[in-house]
């Protein structure tokens, strides 16, 4: 169950005349994952699309073509397509889109065009208005030149001083300048022109004002724009129209092109074909009767193998990795997990699809990584919120990634809520205590910041102490707690790892490579209590303990192992182990710092703000808001964060190897279309 | 004294998580701009972008270890 489904391989023969019936088959049977034919076999070569791939890629190639034209995206739609009704009509729809589509595409592009026309003339008139020359009256001369354009200076001086028969207009801004000069001096203008960095503006084409000229573009383009209104209403109404067919003969013929080019990953001879595939081996019967049934004679099934998990590594293989054929070789991993644990695998995917011969670590995903997010929340305050949250989530949310976040905090909410409860007895940063009562030694040790704020004094009662340990009370005990369940967690993660390799490798294998890093854990572990006492508590220890022989052989045994096993390297990853364990009390850092944070405002909004009454006491339950929706949120980053760090670096190191090949069936998911 | 004491340890312990605390953001920086890279073109890399972006945390985590350790014993 915890490894992926046993696979075996088959090889599927038949004679080439049944191939397009055994291709339907084996799209039904929606387990067979078939491996590319490789060329290399002698006497096959590989296949070549079904007769039927191009016409039916031609109509696709059109219906896509309509897709584009009439901006259909795909949007899910209300009820489905018979696909015996898109055979029926669908050569004709075809037909009428082909005529009526590229009429209506072609006018609305004409029109466009126009449109795009008539604006450009608008702009280069637009200048022309401020000078007060008809538009035929720039052009037609024999013995003038027409300078227009714009300047940085004004020439008027020079010229006047200059140049002797000419005309001079300027627009009111002085920008824009028309000078009409006698051929002879027109050199003369052109150079004093260019000095005051003049640019030519041409005049555009038409006669009479440039005011009327640009009102009659106006009114056209006025015309033009309703008319590309009305043909864009018609687009609307023919894709509204035809919007449901199109998509769902798409997605039929869609198929038809898959399953007709599935020849293009077989092998074939001159009469026959070959199929190598996978196939779940409890759904190889089925699958040998199906075919039987349904094709009948000249296809065979041949099982060749039901594959071991262990994985042969030859020499070289072993250190150069793995070769193509090698690659070629491995079966799928199907992984086939109910809800919930199946939203975790997303987050495993995320690292890497597993191996055939690996258990998939998304179990343990999802049993320690919604405990770790409890543990780093830990307050009913934030778990019941976060429970709330992530049901909502599930119920609203249809995106893998966003049903793996629901689900993680729908749990992750459970144990924050059931750790807030039995563990700290504590909701928003508050804790579930008895009143405080001043000089008695026993509230020194509910309360060790003195009269600190309780339910109890907010709601005036009495409350029984709920609640074992306090995250800022008892900051040694806490992080002391987090790691040994760092050991615990990464005891777990080599135990997997042995499991792994015993059955991916052999046992011999195992031993030496997993072994002795459970030995050196384990000692490490029987050390912990003594080292604690000698560098933080600064008891005197005593070096006949026998906890602290027992360790210290575990630890020395498990050094001997790993170094047989895995070499030098080995004793280098010590210390990486030992940073293994430590970084684990960052699930007490975490909650320290959001309780923290959530006595701070606390005291901020309750025993500083709100006291003065009246606006200060809406002021003080804004600002708690205001705080606690904050740590909510840091909530959701911080312990998310860190929770699935401590899977992907931590725990996944000691065992995952990933780099599987995930099962991909052959198979046909409609959204549109449906056969019945 | 016991005042002065105690200052030197909050001082210490300050200094044990700032200065981690930089140390880890210096690395996770040039890390974190690195996979970034490597998710733009192709997006499988997340995860593991992630587990090597995270890898300098542990050395804030020791700092905060020692700093609460210190802060203990004021």
């Amino acid at each position: 169950m915890l490894l992926p489904e046993k696979m075996t391989k088959v090889l599927i023969v038949g004679s080439k005349e049944r191939l397009k019936d055994t291709i339907d088959v084996l799209y039904s049977a929606e387990a067979v994952h078939p491996i590319d034919f490789s060329p290399e076999e002698e006497g096959f070569t590989l296949g070549s699309p079904l007769s039927s791939a191009s016409e039916v890629s031609q109509k696709l190639l059109k219906l896509r073509a309509a897709e584009k034209d009439l901006d259909i995206d795909g949007k899910p739609l209300k009820g489905m397509v018979q696909v015996s009704r898109i055979y029926s009509e669908l050569d004709q729809a075809l037909t009428m889109l082909g005529t009526e589509l590229s009429s209506a595409v072609e006018s609305k592009n004409s029109l466009q065009g126009r449109i795009h026309d008539l604006e450009n003339q608008k702009k280069l008139l637009e200048p022309f208005q401020a000078l007060p020359i008809e538009l035929d009256l720039y052009r037609g001369y024999q013995r003038l030149v027409v300078f227009t354009g714009t300047v940085r200076n004004d020439p008027e001086a020079e010229l006047n001083s200059a140049v002797k028969n000419f005309e001079f207009f300027k627009s009111d801004d002085g920008k824009l300048v028309a000078i009409f000069v006698v051929r002879e001096e027109a050199p003369e203008v052109q150079r004093i022109l260019v000095q005051n960095g003049f640019s030519e503006v041409p005049v555009p084409v038409g006669n009479g004002s440039p005011a009327e000229a640009a009102k009659r573009i106006d009114d056209e383009l006025v015309l033009q724009q309703k008319s590309l209104t009305e043909a864009n209403e018609k687009m609307v109404k023919l894709r509204e129209q035809h919007e449901t067919f199109i998509l769902a003969s798409d997605e039929e013929l869609s198929i038809q092109v898959e399953k007709a080019e599935l020849p293009l990953r077989v092998g074939v001879s001159e009469h026959t074909f070959v199929v190598d595939a996978w196939v779940p081996t409890n759904e190889v019967e089925a699958l040998v009767k199906n075919v039987q049934s349904k094709v009948g004679d000249g296809v065979v099934v041949e099982v060749l193998e039901t594959v071991p998990r262990k994985e042969h590594l030859h020499p070289e293989e072993a250190h150069g990795g793995a070769t193509e054929a090698h690659v070629q070789e491995e079966a799928p991993s199907k992984i086939d997990q109910k809800r919930p644990i199946g939203f975790f695998s997303y987050l495993t995917n995320l690292i890497s699809t597993p191996k055939y011969g690996e258990i998939d670590p998304s179990y343990v995903l999802a049993i320690t990584f919604p405990l770790f997010f409890g543990l780093m929340v830990g307050d009913i305050g934030y778990g019941i919120p976060f429970m709330a949250l992530g049901a909502l989530g599930l119920r609203k949310c249809k995106s893998p990634e966003w049903r793996t976040i629901s689900t993680m905090l729908l749990f992750g909410g459970i144990w924050a809520t059931l750790f807030g409860m039995f563990l700290f007895g504590e909701a928003f940063g508050m804790h579930f205590s008895p009143q405080w009562i001043p000089n008695t030694p026993e509230m020194h040790t509910l309360y060790p910041y003195g009269n600190e704020l309780s339910w109890s004094s907010m709601l005036g009662t009495n409350l029984p102490q709920i609640g074992i340990i306090s995250k800022l009370g008892n900051v040694k005990l806490f992080l002391y707690i987090t790691v040994w369940i760092g050991i615990v967690h990464l005891l777990l993660g080599f135990g997997i790892g042995l499991y792994n390799e015993a059955i991916r490798h052999g046992m011999r294998h195992a031993f030496f490579h997993k072994v002795g890093w459970i030995f050196i854990l384990l000692g490490g572990a029987c050390l912990l209590p003594w080292i604690l006492d000698l560098l933080i508590l600064n008891v005197a220890v005593s070096y006949t303990d026998p906890l602290f022989l027992i360790g210290i052989g575990l630890l020395l045994a498990g050094i001997v192992i790993a170094y047989i096993g895995e070499g030098g390297p080995a004793i280098l990853e010590l210390p990486g182990l030992m940073s293994n364990v430590v970084s684990y009390t960052r699930l007490a850092a975490i909650g320290m710092s959001k309780a923290g944070m959530a006595l701070a405002f606390n005291m901020i909004a309750i025993e500083m703000i709100a006291p003065a009454g009246g606006v200060a006491l809406i002021a003080g339950m804004l600002v708690f808001m205001a705080g606690h929706l904050m740590i909510f949120i840091l909530a959701v980053i911080s312990a998310g964060i860190h929770g699935i760090r401590l899977h992907y670096v931590e725990l996944f190191q000691k065992f995952f190897s990933g780099g599987g090949l995930a099962f991909n069936p052959l198979k046909i998911v409609r959204k549109y279309t449906s056969e019945r | 004294m016991a005042v002065e004491a105690a200052g030197l340890i909050a001082i210490g312990a300050g200094l044990a998580v700032g200065l981690t605390g930089l140390g880890s953001a210096w690395a996770e920086k040039d890390i974190g701009s690195a996979a970034v890279g490597a998710m733009a073109e192709d997006e499988k890399n997340f995860g593991k972008g992630l587990i090597l972006t995270v890898i300098p945390e542990t050395i804030v985590i020791f700092g905060l270890v020692m700093a609460i350790l210190l802060w203990t014993k004021m």
